[in-house]
């Protein structure tokens, strides 16, 4: 392998991407954009549900328990509606996603001390806010029961209030966060798609890249030339990996400065550890573009193979632990599991090589296979 | 007349005929299509629970009495997983740094005492919150197992009996959950990933059937032919819009139906009438993406900048109502925030014309302004 052919075929690829306007800027635009666009449009806080209520009761004490929903910052009140009829009319059209009914006599009857059901109507079309909500309402409902009995426990059994909280409840859980004290899920997220970012986009130049010269039929040059398969991937897949590289740090400029997350480890290991990363995916896209024959199925290919193991096996939405026991293997098969131990590590944890060189170690590892694949069935003379 | 509008078809079908064969010719487009409207839409269903399951959790156990033993035992599945019980601060530590566990659970000494004392006690935890949700998620379930058990024991302090229990003044939970009464995930999930299909094959297939005959050079043959713009685009459209329904069809009658059990409440037929419409509005923005696109690369890199807003708009993966206020009133302009109101609609909730007429028409005129850009710029530049 002579490194004055290598770094032709690189300045080639370079200038060749250089002189696709277009090409050159989406290839900084677009990872950084699926960056913003996932980091705002992922929030998965639940807040502003739209809901409305029947108080067939109206009395004092249904008003001072209903307000407890309306005075929430995670419920939104439309207004009172009349009859059952109109709320599932609402419901139906998405006008409010929960609804609320308390039932006659809610002040008679716990003032004599009997428990009250109160029903609520809830949409489930995404079921993550319907199980979200359905723990708010939970909540407000335990609280208010945890006053009313705290009280009536005071007057039986003649002690002060405080005291009679104690008995209602004796256990209270004191949870502390590590690591997002204020558990923003932008940091989580804008800190964690790097990973899912950097999974697609090299793939994609790279195949590309490849395939073009393929379909246009302009590989037939290098074939004729004196220049080796090796000196041709490695060449050929240089400029990518660098504008990949450059990729890593405008994405870190985003999450620290954009969305505010912390970066507490190693800024050396975390730049080192992603370069292997970068590398590592850039294999990924050279495999596809050996298999497939135009750019079309090409950058659907590597769209399959890449956003899926990112999103569902990395441990970013599911963790890898809370898995089954295939899903888990098949999630160690992935690059993805690896980089975001990295990355949360490195942003959010303050770790740094003694911790995490395992995970380096996987990727250099799963790097070096996909490039030896890569090059041993890379064929400068086409099988006919 | 009626002899040029039969040339006029003919010749519109030979051109969608020659769509399609060539469609067909590339064995691993295909396949990876395929793949799209079936294995992807499974996978997106089956694999993403965004529940707790089985959070692996470490206890610190200060106590060692029946009652702590008792609260500990709750901490169990579907929800939780009791994998360690760390012996020092430092090793707790070390495991949530790992990432060996999510949560470490701290047990007072003295707790059982002060539980039979009628003493308040705090029981400790700390989450492991770099991933946000799931940090959340561990609190909430979390909290609500200890306050149920603190529950319990304050009424065996207070000495009540079944009789008793029903004179106390509460107020009880009677959720109903409309639409998705089990709220399984794979419903909404499959769904979702079917509306993003949809959206990124019919952006995507007619913008690179056009470019490719512009990377080619067949566009030149084409423009010296008889044919007009109209009979070069409409044929794209037709033949990759016809190929998109089928695998529409493919994916709600062979998974969302048959693997995932979603009942389909409303009008299939209304669903593909709909679906129709909206391929036919995304490919105008694929011609679109097409005329300003030389190679396809570029319609690569395109398609997912113009495809990311629109799923961010679509009211998928945020409802409206969570939107900031300027975000919401963006969400009138992307096509698939019309479609995904209309799908789950007419999927889950068993929505006709009469509910959704209005959206149809909405999504109809949209679509028609964003064709008739797509074709007048096709036109400007090939006419």
């Amino acid at each position: 392998m002579k490194w004055r052919r290598t770094w032709a075929v690189a300045w080639k690829e370079w200038r060749e991407v250089m002189r696709d306007r277009l090409f050159f800027a989406m290839a900084f635009v677009v990872p950084s954009m699926i960056l913003l666009v996932l980091g705002y449009g992922l929030s998965l806080d639940v807040e502003n549900i739209p809901f409305a209520a029947i108080d067939y009761d109206k009395s004092a004490l249904s008003r001072d328990y209903l307000h407890r929903f309306i005075d929430s910052r995670y419920f939104d009140y439309r207004g009172e509606a009349r009859n059952v009829q109109q709320l599932d009319r609402l419901l139906a059209a998405s006008r409010i996603r929960f609804a609320i009914i308390v039932p006659p006599r809610f002040q008679e009857r716990l003032a004599a001390s009997r428990p009250v059901a109160v029903q609520s109507l809830i949409d489930g079309v995404f079921p993550y806010r319907t199980q979200v909500s359905k723990g708010y309402v939970a909540a407000i409902n335990a609280d208010f029961s945890a006053h009313l009995l705290t009280d009536a426990i005071a007057q039986r059994q003649g002690i002060p209030r405080a005291r009679a909280r104690q008995f209602v409840t004796p256990i209270r859980l004191d949870a502390r966060y590590l690591y997002n004290q204020a558990i923003r899920s932008r940091w989580s997220m804008s800190s964690g798609l790097i990973m899912l970012v950097l999974m697609v986009s090299p793939p994609f130049l790279t195949a590309l890249g490849v395939v073009r010269e393929r379909e246009n039929g302009s590989i037939y040059n290098i074939y004729a030339s004196t220049v080796s398969r090796g000196e041709f991937i490695v060449g050929k897949l240089l400029p990518y990996v660098v504008i990949s590289a450059m990729n890593i740090f405008i994405l870190w400029g985003f999450a620290v400065w954009l969305f505010g997350a912390p970066f507490k480890g190693d800024p050396l290991f975390f730049f080192t550890a992603s370069l292997v990363y970068v590398i590592c995916t850039a294999g990924i896209g050279l495999l596809v573009s050996l298999i497939v024959r135009t750019q079309a199925a090409a950058a659907l290919l590597t769209m399959v193979i890449t956003f899926i193991p990112a999103m569902l096996y990395s441990g970013l939405l599911v963790p890898v632990e809370s898995m089954g026991r295939e899903t888990q293997i098949e999630a160690h098969l992935f690059p993805t599991l690896y980089y975001l131990r990295i990355v949360w590590g490195s942003f959010l944890k303050g770790l740094g090589w003694p911790m995490l060189w395992g995970n380096v170690a996987a990727l250099v590892a799963y790097a070096a296979v996909l490039w030896s694949v890569g090059f041993l069935s890379f064929h400068k003379r086409p099988r006919q | 007349m009626s002899g040029g509008l039969r040339l006029w078809l003919s010749r519109l079908g030979a051109m969608t005929l020659k769509e399609l064969k060539q469609l067909s010719r590339d064995p691993i487009l295909l396949v990876v299509i395929v793949y799209f409207f079936t294995a992807d839409i499974y996978i997106a269903g089956a694999g993403v629970h965004m529940d707790l399951n089985n959070a692996p959790i470490a206890v610190m156990d200060h106590d060692r009495s029946a009652a702590s033993r008792e609260l500990i035992y709750r901490f169990r599945p579907p929800y939780f997983r009791l994998v360690r019980e760390p012996q020092s601060i430092r090793e707790a530590v070390r495991l949530l740094d790992e990432g060996k566990v999510l949560a470490v659970l701290d047990i007072p000494a003295h707790f059982q005492r002060d539980l039979l004392a009628g003493r308040q006690t705090v029981v400790q935890m700390q989450v492991d919150a770099s991933n946000a949700m799931l940090g959340t998620l561990v609190s909430t379930y979390a909290g609500r197992i200890v306050a149920r058990y603190g529950f319990e024991r304050a009424k065996m302090h207070l000495g009540m009996g079944k009789a008793q229990l029903q004179a106390i003044p509460v107020v009880e939970n009677r959720h109903r959950v409309y639409y998705n009464p089990n709220q399984s995930d794979p419903w909404f999930m499959a769904i979702s990933e079917m509306l993003t299909v949809i959206t990124m094959l019919s952006l995507m297939l007619p913008a690179a059937a056009a470019v490719r005959e512009k990377e080619r050079g067949t566009i030149e043959q084409l423009a010296v032919s008889p044919l007009s713009p109209a009979q070069i685009l409409l044929p794209k459209v037709l033949a990759m819009g016809l190929a998109v329904l089928v695998g529409a069809a493919a994916s709600l009658f062979l998974v969302i139906q048959a693997v995932f059990h979603v009942p389909i409440k409303g009008s299939s037929m209304l669903f593909f009438i709909m679906t129709a419409l909206y391929v036919f509005a995304t490919s105008g923005l694929g011609l679109f993406i097409a005329t300003l696109s030389r190679n396809l690369g570029q319609v690569v890199m395109l398609v997912i900048l113009i495809m990311m807003p629109l799923l961010l708009l679509s009211g998928a993966w945020t409802p409206p109502e969570a939107m900031p206020a300027f975000l919401r009133q963006a969400m009138h302009v992307s096509p698939l925030f019309y479609f995904t109101e209309m799908s789950y609609a007419i999927l889950l909730k068993g929505a006709g014309l009469g509910v959704l007429w209005r959206l149809m028409l909405e999504l109809a005129l949209l679509g028609s302004l964003v064709f008739a850009f797509g074709v007048w710029r096709f036109r400007r530049q090939f006419g």
